[in-house]
Formats: structure tokens, C-alpha cells, sequence
């Protein structure tokens, strides 16, 4: 387990300096960050200025062994256009992203499984059917159209909920959060009902496959001939079996939701870090754009090593052989 | 377990959460600011979100023209002194009153502030010394004769010497040190969502119709309509020009539009001794570069349809433009109109300069800089293959690759756009069109690298005239000596617009700003 966990760390190491070089490279190549920052008529003496003091003046590997050398000591540089610590920025909006994804996460599983569960047993049947084309509609509709309208009709036509921004928000537990007000729950719904939708017709469509194939298996029909009751047999005995894709997939497609929830946040005008790093790109603010790929790239190591131990967590055979 | 017992706190919680703020005025705004330091930044951004809180030297309207403001006279002692004379009885939001002691700070701290990505140097860069002879008059002494000098060391912000010293760009965005003489004071700031400012009792001009105002940051187009479609803000900025027929026949909303300074032209560069994607008949590189002769240049101009491009591509929004700066701004040479179609005109032009059947060409063209723009690029290309040349291609490209190209001078023939922030059409005219002289500090923006020995000197005459008037026909002058050789192709001036609720409207101007105080009630 200690060799693992060691060659997991080295491999995360390489990763994270391999990604950094190609970030940092590429957006030295995209374009010139004054081009953006400086007005119109600026000076050639300002720009020269803004060049000093930026930085930008050194040739590239001067200034990735720059970044380096204050990486190490867990400084990523200041961005460009806020003259903050990038790390900063990015984590002061991580919080208002994290609640969005984990509520639309929420909002997937507490619909797509049931329902995924329903269409399963009731494989061929009309509610199978509604129950699949639905889900077609959720993965295929493009989600900025789904945004669109879910605010022309809830906002715009119905008026029951607000569209843009993240409401009053209060403090649970020191963090602060939408969930605290009720202000703060209604701006919540719509983005994170958009960002559900794609999620749950995915839930549905793992869980459907995953009955159906679990269902005709021996330890069924067994169970069937101890006269096991049919929901014990659903909700306990193929839930733990098909379980297993799907906190694979969901824990991946978390970490997409939290790292690429842009179009959601671009769409309802919310705080988080996907449509800063939208931002970050259109203004070539590199500090705050490697510091974020870097973050998600963290990110994603740290959800692959959770979802590795929820599986054997889930499935003793993974646990026996892992000992 | 713990789940059930954090939704529990949860729903504790919501009872006894803080009740909601209701603004009075809320606002749906594209950009946002980088900071709320005034002397951070001077993007338009920053400058129009510093105007709601902090006062200058002098007011710019909506249309940039100057009036005084917490100085009321400047009077020229000789070439290089002038005397400021402050208004009397100003204060701050703290209630403390604005004395020279601020103004001085306010001056001193602009080109200080640490890694600026779009400093205010150049706004204090003439002053040589500052005294203060009494509470209310500054001395300052200047290191050549700078006639504008108000004009500069106008646009910076005042800011509180008390409040403000020894503090960073982040102590304003907390608050700490936002003290200002604007008509509203802050009380909230959280990026990338909102910003949230009441108006000050002790404004010394006149108070604005709104006391609490909320602005929030709706950077997607369609969702900044949705947001006033559905009522949750009452005006928004930007409104895209697609959006505007829908947004006029929609009951309970008005469209407000207005000219900005923005100008759009089509630049072609006379840098270097081939023209990087011009090409002879045969699609090989020209040997020499067609767009240093005036006449190809001008026979380019005289194939656009101006008006066609403003009424098919941007809906009616934009007014053709034949020299830099709108009419509403000093130094606009009232007889330069925009160039009509003259496609024999352009004909006998280019084969004047040697080619009779036109030359082969690319254009270039940013994607998501302005409404418009990769469909103008298109447009363009089909008037000048109908004027005679060769169109050999279109690229439109994102603006943050685009710029760095362009300023490199990798594209012969490309558009660009330069927006105005000035009273005058002095700033651009040195930037876009003035010779590039980099020790010299001239043509910062000249792509092209335009040069005439002519304008330059006109420009330079100009610039050292003392009287305003004087000053603003001097500039026309200059214009018209550099509009003889069609420096670069302008197009036309963006129109912007502003949807608002029925019931309260905004005196929108040039400057694009979206002021709080400008936001007025109509019933």
C-alpha cells in the first residue's frame, strides 16, 4: 500500500511540473498580455513601465525558473490584472463553484438513480421508454441553450426565480454559502439545475445499464429462491453492484463540473472560478491561469485516489486483493 | 449521520440569515473592475466604476467634455508653473474636508502604485514640483511648458491622503481606504459578482436620484438581457446590437443609445518593405508594398460602403467615420466626412500607382473584440474584390492572439479598433498616427507606422498652444494634413446602447460609462 501511495505521489509530481511547462509555454505563445492590459493611448513609457513591472521583459525561461523558484515556496505569482495573489482569487471563488457543482451533483443522483433504477426493471416497458428519451433530451440539448431557457421561463416568463448572481449569503460553520439563505437557495436552483441536467440523464442511463446487466445474473435468482422481497433485492443487493461505474464516472465528471462548470457560471452571471478562468484566457492573465490548471490538475489526482478507495470501500474483492 | 445534522444547522440558519438589501437601483453591468483603487488602473472599466465614488480636478460629462470640478481655476503663473485653485468646503466620505495636502498625495501616489497593468504615468509624467502654497491652491511646477496640463493631472482620481496612506490597492477593495469626494460612497465590493455603493449626504454637487444603488457583473450578453427581461436588474449596459429591435418592442423597456468614441478602421501597414499577406496576380508576395503609396490607400478607402456595413452588419449601429475622433470631441475636423463609393475613382487611383489590375491581398480581423467584427472582415473583402483587388483570404481570429500579431506587424492589411477617453482628439492622434518613435515615446499604437514630417510638426504645434479653442482647431488642421493620405481607413464609430426598465433612463454618452448619478427617474 506504501509503494502505491509512493509512486501515486512521484507520478502526481511529474504531471503537475509536465503540465506547468505547457501551460506556461503556451500562454507565453498565445499573445502579449499588454496588448490587452494597457488603454489605448498609452505611452510607450507606461508600457515599458507596466513590461518592468510585470515582468514580462525576460525571456520565457527566465521567467519559468522565476515562477518555480516562488512556486516552491507556495507563492504562484500575482495576476496581471487584479495585482493579487493568484492562488488567492482563485480560492476565494472556489467556495461559490464548490456549492454549485455539489448541489447539481446532488440533483443527479437523487433523481438519475431512481428513476435509472425504474427504467431498469421495467426494461421495454412505456416508462422505460419516457423514462430514455427524456434522458437523450438532457444529454443532447447543448447546456447554454438549457440555461437560456430555463431563465426565460422561470425568470423571464414566470418570474418565480432570480437568474444572475449568487444572492444574499450567510455563514455555516464559518464558510460562506448560498445554502444559509433562502435568497441564496432560489439564485442556487437554476444554475444548478442546468448544470444537473446532462449529469442526471448520465446517472439514469449507468443505472439502467447496470440493472439490466446485474438482474438475469445467479446471485439474483438466488436470492429470488430465498424469498429475499423485490426492493431488498433492488435497493440493496444490485444497488451495491452497479454502484461501482457509477462513482467512477460521477467522481471524474465532479471534477469536470468544478474545473469547466463555465458555461453554467458565464450563462447565470455566477461568481466561481469557471468563468474566472474564461476571464483569465480572454486577458492572457498568466499567473492566475497556470495556478488554475494547476489546481485542477491537483485536483483531479486527489478524486481518482477517493474514487480508488471507494471501490474497495464498495467491493470486498478489491479490498481482499489490495491486502 | 453528519449530514443530517449540517442540513439541520442549515435550516436553523435561514431563519434567522440577514434580511436581503433591496437597492433601490440595481444595475446589470458587462465588465467589472479590476480593483476599486482608483490610481489602479485606468481601463474604461476602472474609470467608470471609479466615477461613482471618487471626485477629480476636473469633470468629464458624458460626451468627456471638461468642467470644473474640485478645482475651480488654473491659471498659467508663466511657460512652466500653474496655480490650482481647489473648491472650497469639499468632503470626503468620512467627513473630513479635501484640503491641497490630499490633492498632492493623490498626485504623488498615481505612478506608485505597485504593478499597475494600466498606470496613470502619463498623466503626472510633466509635473516637475508640487507645493502647497495654501489649503485650498497647489503650485506645480512643470519640467517643459505643458499646456494640457489640467487635462492630465484631471483624470486622476482624489483620493483621501488620511484614509488612503500607506495603504495597498486591496485596502480599497475591502473598503478600508475608499474615501472619496464622489456622490457615492462604498459599502461593498465582491469580484466577479457585484459591487454595492449608497449615495453620500455630503456631495458637494448635485445628488443623485438613486441612494442605494447595487451593480451587479453580467458578463453574457444574453443572460444581462434575461436579467432585465426578467426584472431582476432595471438597466443594463451593452445591450448587443441584435438585441435592441427585440428589446424596443418589448412593453416596460426603453433602448437609450448613444455614439462612442470608439472608431473602427481598417489598417494597412506601410512597416516594411513587403506587406506581409500582399500578394501579385499570381499569389506570390508582392515584391514592394503597395500600401506605402497614399493612392492605394486611398483607392482602398473609396471601395468601402460605409453606410452598408453599419446598416447590414451591426443593424444601424454605427455612424461611418472619415477621420479619428467623433464631432462631440475638440479637434474634429468638421469638413472630413467618411469616404463614399467611388469604385472608378479607385480604379484610376490604383492604376496611377502602378496597378492597373490590383494586387492580391488577405485581411485580418479579430472574433470577440467588438459586435461585428468577423463579419465585418467578410463584408470588407467582398467591396474590395468588387473595387479591383484580389481577395485571397479572411482570417478571424480570437482578440488575445489577434493583438499580439498586429502590434508585430504580422498583417499587411487588418482592423483595429481605438477607443477615446479624452476631451480631445490630441491623445489618439499621437498614438495611432504619429510617427513611431520609441525613445520619443510617440505612435504607442501606430501599427501601420505611418509617418509624415508634416503632421508630425502640426501635431507638435498644437500640442504647445496654451488656448483651449485655439488648441482644438489646431488639432482639425492636423487631422486633415493626415486624412490627405489616408494614415489608416476609418470605418465608423460603434453606436452602444443601454436598456432600461420604463420609468428611469441614463444620460449615456461617448465615454460609455454607466454612472450611477447619470441614471435619472423620468416619472
Amino acid at each position: 500500500m506504501t509503494a502505491f501511495l509512493i509512486r501515486r505521489l512521484v507520478q502526481a509530481v511529474i504531471v503537475l511540473i509536465v503540465t506547468s511547462v505547457i501551460v506556461f509555454t503556451g500562454v507565453f505563445a498565445i499573445g502579449d498580455p499588454l496588448e490587452i492590459l494597457l488603454p489605448a493611448d498609452a505611452s510607450m513609457a507606461e508600457r515599458e513601465q507596466v513590461a518592468e513591472s510585470l515582468g514580462l521583459n525576460d525571456p520565457l525561461p527566465v521567467q519559468y525558473l522565476g515562477f518555480v523558484t516562488d512556486a516552491l515556496q507556495g507563492n504562484f505569482g500575482r495576476s496581471f490584472v487584479y495585482n493579487r495573489p493568484a492562488t488567492e482569487v482563485i480560492l476565494e471563488r472556489l467556495p461559490a463553484t464548490l456549492e454549485l457543482t455539489f448541489t447539481a451533483l446532488v440533483i443527479s443522483l437523487v433523481i438519475g438513480i431512481p428513476l435509472g433504477l425504474w427504467a431498469g426493471v421495467r426494461a421495454g416497458s412505456a416508462t422505460d421508454e419516457t423514462i430514455m428519451t427524456g434522458s437523450i433530451l438532457g444529454f443532447s440539448l447543448p447546456n447554454f441553450w438549457q440555461g437560456m431557457m430555463l431563465i426565460m421561463i422561470f425568470s423571464v416568463t414566470l418570474g418565480w426565480l432570480p437568474s444572475t448572481g449568487r444572492g444574499e449569503t450567510g455563514t455555516i460553520l464559518g464558510i460562506e454559502t448560498s445554502f444559509a439563505t433562502w435568497d441564496g437557495l432560489k439564485h442556487l436552483l437554476l444554475p444548478a439545475i442546468n448544470l444537473a441536467l446532462a449529469q442526471t440523464a448520465l446517472v439514469i442511463r449507468l443505472t439502467r445499464t447496470g440493472v439490466q446487466e446485474t438482474m438475469p445474473l445467479d446471485f439474483i435468482k438466488f436470492a429470488r429462491a430465498r424469498g429475499i422481497s423485490s426492493p431488498r433485492i433492488l435497493f440493496v443487493h444490485v444497488m451495491k453492484n452497479i454502484l461501482i461505474p457509477i462513482v467512477t464516472v460521477i467522481g471524474i465528471e465532479f471534477g469536470s463540473l468544478v474545473a469547466f462548470a463555465v458555461v453554467t457560471e458565464t450563462i447565470f452571471a455566477w461568481p466561481g472560478i469557471g468563468k474566472l478562468i474564461i476571464d483569465s484566457i480572454n486577458a492572457l492573465d498568466r499567473p492566475i491561469i497556470v495556478s488554475y490548471i494547476l489546481i485542477v490538475v491537483t485536483m483531479f489526482i486527489v478524486i481518482n485516489f477517493c474514487v480508488d478507495a471507494l471501490y474497495s470501500l464498495l467491493d470486498p474483492r478489491i479490498r481482499v486483493s489490495a491486502q | 449521520m453528519k449530514r443530517y445534522s449540517i442540513g439541520a444547522m442549515a435550516a436553523l440558519l435561514v431563519s434567522v440569515a440577514m434580511p436581503a438589501l433591496a437597492a433601490d437601483l440595481t444595475i446589470g453591468r458587462a465588465a467589472e473592475p479590476s480593483s476599486i483603487d482608483p490610481q489602479f488602473s485606468r481601463t474604461g472599466n476602472n474609470q467608470g466604476t471609479a466615477q461613482l465614488m471618487f471626485g477629480r480636478l476636473i469633470e468629464q460629462d458624458a460626451n468627456l467634455q471638461i468642467s470644473p470640478g474640485l478645482a475651480t481655476e488654473w491659471t498659467a503663473v508663466d511657460d512652466t508653473t500653474w496655480d490650482i485653485k481647489l473648491r472650497d468646503g469639499v468632503k470626503f466620505h468620512d467627513g473630513s474636508t479635501m484640503t491641497a495636502d490630499d490633492v498632492i498625495f493623490s498626485l504623488e501616489r498615481t505612478d506608485e502604485v505597485p504593478n499597475s497593468p494600466a498606470p496613470f504615468s502619463d498623466m503626472v509624467s510633466s509635473i516637475d514640483s508640487m507645493e502647497k502654497v495654501d489649503d485650498l491652491t497647489v503650485r506645480i511646477t512643470t519640467k517643459e511648458p505643458a499646456p494640457a496640463l489640467i487635462e492630465d493631472i484631471g483624470r486622476v482620481f482624489i483620493i483621501s491622503k488620511a484614509a488612503a496612506e500607506g495603504k495597498t490597492s486591496e485596502d480599497f477593495n475591502s473598503g478600508d481606504a475608499t474615501v472619496g469626494t464622489g456622490p457615492y460612497k462604498f459599502v461593498s465590493f465582491k469580484p466577479g459578482e457585484s459591487l454595492t455603493i449608497e449615495a453620500f449626504d455630503g456631495y458637494w454637487g448635485e445628488q443623485p436620484d438613486f441612494k442605494e444603488v447595487e451593480v451587479r457583473f453580467i458578463s453574457n450578453d444574453a443572460a444581462r438581457v434575461a436579467a432585465l427581461l426578467s426584472g431582476s436588474v432595471d438597466l443594463i449596459d451593452a445591450v448587443p446590437p441584435a438585441d435592441v429591435a427585440r428589446l424596443e418592442s418589448q412593453d416596460g423597456i426603453n433602448v437609450v443609445s448613444a455614439a462612442s468614441g470608439r472608431v473602427i478602421y481598417l489598417g494597412l501597414s506601410q512597416r516594411f518593405a513587403q506587406a506581409p499577406g500582399v500578394f501579385d496576380l499570381d499569389g506570390k508576395p508582392l515584391e514592394e508594398n503597395p500600401f506605402r503609396d497614399a493612392r492605394v490607400r486611398k483607392a482602398i478607402s473609396l471601395m468601402i460602403d460605409r453606410q452598408l456595413v453599419v446598416d447590414r452588419i451591426l443593424g444601424g449601429a454605427g455612424v461611418p467615420a472619415g477621420q479619428l475622433v467623433p464631432s462631440v470631441l475638440g479637434g474634429h475636423a468638421e469638413d472630413l466626412g467618411p469616404d463614399q463609393v467611388d469604385i472608378n475613382k479607385a480604379k484610376e487611383l490604383l492604376t496611377e500607382a502602378g496597378y492597373p489590375d490590383g494586387f492580391g491581398l488577405k485581411l485580418y480581423s479579430s472574433n470577440n473584440r467588438f459586435p461585428g467584427d468577423g463579419d465585418l472582415v467578410q463584408a470588407l473583402g467582398q467591396m474590395l474584390t468588387r473595387g479591383g483587388l484580389k481577395v485571397m483570404g479572411v482570417e478571424a481570429l480570437p482578440y488575445n492572439v489577434y493583438s499580439k500579431a498586429a502590434s508585430a506587424g504580422d498583417y499587411g492589411a487588418f482592423v483595429f479598433s481605438l477607443g477615446s477617453s479624452t476631451p480631445t482628439s490630441a491623445p489618439n492622434l499621437s498614438s495611432l498616427i504619429q510617427t513611431y518613435d520609441k525613445e520619443a515615446g510617440t505612435g504607442a499604437f501606430n501599427r501601420v507606422r505611418f509617418s509624415s514630417e508634416e503632421f508630425d510638426k502640426a501635431l507638435s504645434v498644437a500640442l504647445q498652444e496654451f488656448d483651449p479653442e485655439k488648441r482644438n482647431e489646431l488639432l482639425a488642421e492636423a487631422t486633415r494634413i493626415a486624412f490627405a493620405q489616408t494614415p489608416i481607413v476609418p470605418l465608423y464609430w460603434q453606436k452602444v446602447f443601454w436598456g432600461a426598465r420604463e420609468g428611469i433612463t441614463i444620460n449615456g454618452g461617448l465615454s460609455e460609462y454607466t454612472l450611477a448619478q447619470d441614471v435619472k427617474k423620468t416619472d
